[in-house]
């Protein structure tokens, strides 16, 4: 068999194993050894499994994702996502609209201490949606505002699929975090203007919540202290050059415990649950990290990333058209698998392809992710859909994916203003110098 | 007697769980440290950097016996959703097996990894200790995960009702 | 006739590394020479696996040649490591010629998993900083960015901080104050950048770091004897010191570059403070004779021998 045959044969075998639920990183370890042990032979292909797994377990600039994970955790079990809501509510929630608004606006400010967009469509689920249904906010619109809001997560710094692109791409990673500042925060206008427009459009179906007095209000807004605290030390530590990223996650997931505990929102089971769902989570990564490195490698070998760069800038169908046939495939992607594997998967493969048209590395990370992150919340599966189902047991799909559909619409907007000016994402990493 | 028996596995589990989360907390602690001690004292752990990447191998491998254990892996679950229980089963059974396999071979060269750590005298970077006891240990956390997806297997199998699965908002974050 | 042989090369430094080209180069050489039968693709960046495994990957097979630092794993070759001690090499293309002709008698002995070819060294590098650093004394309270293993202790036991971090996270290191100061070769500094955020330049040359061009025994076993031949005649010190050269003219171009440019000091050391420095790196060399004690080789006789090679080469300080 060629190479070109044993490469496409590899991808056919990992779909089929994925689809089966073999778990993504070891359907991808699996197909890459046994591939590279046909062109290559066993014994090589045996030692790269050892070589690989260690190595990248070990890699200190890797340990950047647990503990930014452990940040996040920490801060999700201190009840910070309430806090957050609260304020938020008390200001603006007695508008038409307004706990819709202050669920995104309380979603962007978790997401500026928590890195997953997927605990921030949890945490959600359990704080807003109750406050929302209490106020006859329809089903599918509170649900679908979490699921958007939630992608937030992963937009705004810190972000681990942000910090695993510029891994994999060997981009720094505090200029990725400060790129994806500015449209984190256009990501979070828009959805606002979206809610405005729906106000506007159906004035009956979002209606106003309870007005607070102004002394309820200045109360809860107080309350807000502790997760400023935590982004300007974290993420101004590290623009500011305090810390490197690795640093920024170990000094903020302590950051996060000490405020935790000084405020007593910790306690025995709370830590307990915290540090045990950063190790899972960062050991399902790991485990997709591990997985991809080994299905990378047998790629290289059969030269398939070089070749795909050539088909693609071969094409004749310029560098905005391999961009849009990229991003196509990654919503179709979508329809099948998470953020996560999808970077991991692909970014090997394609970044070479970015970089030989001439785009600008960091503003790609910020384009990809937000990419991806639409998978997360657009049919026919979606992780962020999904989560809150597992929350909100009432609802149906259908339901949720009709309430995300305007957000949707706001997402693809939102990317085709960032791929028509990159400088809103790259102004903020270019001062950092 | 199946019981008590499941209990015991029940306690390895928690206990396997258990240390994987403290070395989370630990390689936190180390950097935090090690920072603390860079800003305001101007000096350094000896091999702060090399026992902090030690230590994330050894979280690293001790979380993967967890997750795997649990059901934490990130998987697509297209087909998987849209199945009967009956077809349902058949592809937990046969995903569990790849992973057995698949974790096993792992483990397996890994030994050798850290065999070789031994033999060839890599030592850390400052104070020149011997590298192969934490790669040992992190390996330990590998045998640990084919034991308990071994379990998992078993359980899976004869015993289904005795298996926590993961629910899906505490998987793996995107 | 020949059975045709398709080789692996396998280097981690980027594409646009000038080491990539001169590897090259040495390939195309050895295609010409075997009549086309031995042909290789050269796969840069860490393509093929990490920096730190290189060894082991051309020990394994997984790649067929591989690039080497073996100061990446401290303790493994001890004898090898006795040439990134201070102030050995006054330049690079010489240099690379002498340590291969001294690291020949030692290789199949402390590297004998693999088939060795050729040793190496970059252009010398030295301090840049900045704070400026004349004296030993100097390092005290300081935190450098080390190049080897050997250079950390150095600093260790000046009373220096040492600060790891992979060469493109240097720049940011020094630009955040994590790091005041970087040991480097004077072509990388510009490359990466770190021209920007340092200032002081010693000009001294204050270490080199050692790397070898090692084979897979297999793959060199299953060839016939006329290309055993030619891969034979391509693992020689001139061929050492031709793959090296062009990295050693872009690190030694550094140095100019750098004086040429406003803002930056390059400064000589007199004779007694180059002094200063040999007498300070005097526990570093006892350390490393201890290391190589073990292994069963006489020290003393290691050093002069490479000693003795740096002055038949025209490299020595
Ligand atoms: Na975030
Ligand atoms: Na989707």
């Amino acid at each position: 068999m060629s190479p070109d045959a044993v490469a496409i044969l590899g991808f056919v075998a990992l779909f089929v194993l994925m689809l089966l639920r073999v778990p993504v990183g070891m359907a991808m370890g699996l197909v890459g050894v046994v591939g590279y042990s046909y062109l290559v032979g066993p014994g090589p292909a045996l030692k790269l499994v050892g070589q690989t797994s260690m190595r990248t377990v070990t890699d200190y600039t890797f340990g950047v994702i647990p503990m930014f994970m452990l940040m996040g955790a920490l801060v999700s079990v201190s009840g910070v996502s309430r806090e957050l809501f609260k304020a938020a509510n008390s200001m603006i929630g007695h508008l038409r609209g307004g706990l819709g608004v202050a669920t995104v606006v309380a979603c962007g400010g978790f997401a500026a201490i928590c890195g997953s967009s997927v605990a921030t469509a949890a945490t959600f689920s359990a704080v807003a949606y109750p406050e929302m249904r209490r106020f006859n906010y329809p089903q599918s619109f509170s649900t679908g505002v979490i699921a958007a809001g939630g992608t937030l997560g992963a937009i705004l710094p810190p972000s681990t699929v942000l910090a695993v692109y510029a891994i994999l791409t060997q981009q720094d990673i505090g200029k990725l975090f400060m790129a994806g500042i500015v449209p984190g925060i256009l990501a979070m206008a828009m959805y606002v203007l979206t809610i405005a427009i729906i106000v506007k459009l159906r004035p009956d179906w979002l209606p106003g919540g309870e007005v607070k007095p102004w002394s309820e209000r200045f109360k809860d807004l107080r309350n807000v202290w502790a997760p400023l605290v935590l982004f300007v030390f974290v993420i101004g530590g590290l623009y500011g050059g305090f810390f490197t990223p690795t640093e920024a996650g170990g000094v903020g997931a302590s950051g996060a415990f000490i405020l935790g505990l000084v405020r007593r929102k910790l306690d025995g089971p709370k830590i307990r649950e915290a540090l045990l769902s950063a190790t899972r989570t960062a050991a399902a990564v790991f485990t997709v990290l591990i997985g991809a490195l080994l299905f990378g490698y047998f790629l290289t070998i059969t030269q398939s990333p070089q070749k795909l760069t050539e088909f693609l800038t071969g094409l004749g169908i310029g560098r905005y058209g391999v961009l849009a046939l990229i991003m196509v495939m990654y919503l179709v992607l979508g329809c099948l698998m998470d953020a996560m594997a999808m970077i991991i998967l692909t970014v090997p493969i394609i970044f070479p392809v970015i970089v030989h048209l001439g785009f600008d590395p960091i503003w790609f990370g910020v384009i990809i992710v937000m990419t991806v992150e639409l998978g997360l919340i657009h049919p026919p599966v979606g992780m962020n859909v999904f989560v809150i189902k597992s929350v909100v047991k009432d609802v149906s799909f259908t339901t949720i994916f009709k309430g995300v559909l305007p957000f949707i619409v706001t997402d693809i907007v939102r990317l085709v203003i960032l791929i028509a000016f990159p400088v809103i994402a790259l102004w903020l990493p270019t001062r950092m110098g | 007697m199946a019981a008590r028996s499941a209990s015991y596995m029940d306690r390895a589990i928690n206990t396997i769980e258990w240390l994987a989360a403290i070395f989370v907390g630990i390689v936190a602690l180390n950097i935090f440290v090690a920072v603390v001690l860079r800003k305001f004292f101007d000096t350094s752990i000896p091999d702060a950097y090399d026992f902090g990447r030690m230590l994330l191998g050894i979280l690293i491998f001790w979380g993967i016996a967890a997750t795997s254990y649990r059901g934490g892996h990130i998987t697509v679950d297209l087909v998987w959703t849209a199945a009967g229980p009956r077809m349902k089963r058949v592809i937990d059974v046969f995903a569990t097996l790849v992973l057995l396999f698949v974790v096993a071979v792992q483990t397996a060269m890994l030994f050798d990894k850290v065999r070789g750590t031994y033999v060839d005298n890599v030592l850390t970077y400052d104070m020149n200790i011997p590298t192969w006891p934490f790669y040992a240990v992190a390996w330990f956390g590998d045998v640990c995960a084919v034991l308990l997806i071994a379990i998992r297997t078993y359980r899976l199998i004869f015993h289904p009702e005795q298996l926590e699965e993961i629910h899906p908002e505490q998987k793996a974050d995107e | 006739q020949d059975k045709p042989v398709q080789l692996k090369l396998s280097s981690w430094v980027p594409a646009q590394h000038p080491l990539n080209p001169a590897l090259q180069a040495w390939a195309d050489d050895i295609k010409k020479a075997s009549n086309g039968s031995i042909t290789a693709i050269l796969f840069p960046s860490e393509q093929l696996g990490k920096a730190f495994d290189h060894y082991d990957m051309a020990r394994d097979g997984i790649a067929d040649f591989s690039y080497v630092n073996p100061g990446y794993q401290p303790g493994r070759f001890p004898v090898m490591a006795g040439a990134s001690l201070p102030f050995l090499f006054a330049n690079g293309k010489e240099g690379s010629a002498a340590i291969d002709d001294w690291y020949r008698n030692y290789a199949a002995k402390e590297m004998k998993d693999v088939k060795y070819c050729f040793a190496f060294v970059h252009d010398p590098g030295t301090f840049h900083s900045r704070k400026k650093i004349t004296l030993p004394t100097d390092i005290k309270g300081m935190k450098v960015r080390p190049a080897t293993s050997t250079v950390g202790q150095l600093i260790t036991s000046l009373g220096g901080t040492n600060v790891q971090a992979s060469a493109p996270e240097s720049r940011d290191m020094l630009e955040r104050g994590v790091a005041d100061a970087i040991t480097f070769p004077w072509g990388s500094i510009g490359l990466f950048g770190i021209d920007k955020v340092v200032k002081y330049h010693m000009d001294a040359p204050l270490y080199v770091t050692p790397f070898v061009w090692v084979m897979n025994k297999g793959k060199y076993d299953a060839m016939s004897a006329g290309q055993k031949k030619v891969i034979d005649d391509h693992c020689t010190s001139e061929w050492a010191q031709k793959v090296a050269g062009p990295w050693a003219d872009f690190e030694f171009g550094g140095r100019a570059k750098i004086a040429a440019q406003s803002g930056h000091e390059v400064y000589k050391l007199t004779p007694e403070q180059l002094d200063a420095w040999r007498k300070a790196a005097a526990p570093s060399e006892a350390q490393w004779a201890e290391s190589v004690k073990k292994v069963g080789e006489d020290p003393k006789a290691v050093m002069d021998a490479l000693k003795g090679s740096l002055t038949k080469y025209k490299s020595a300080l």
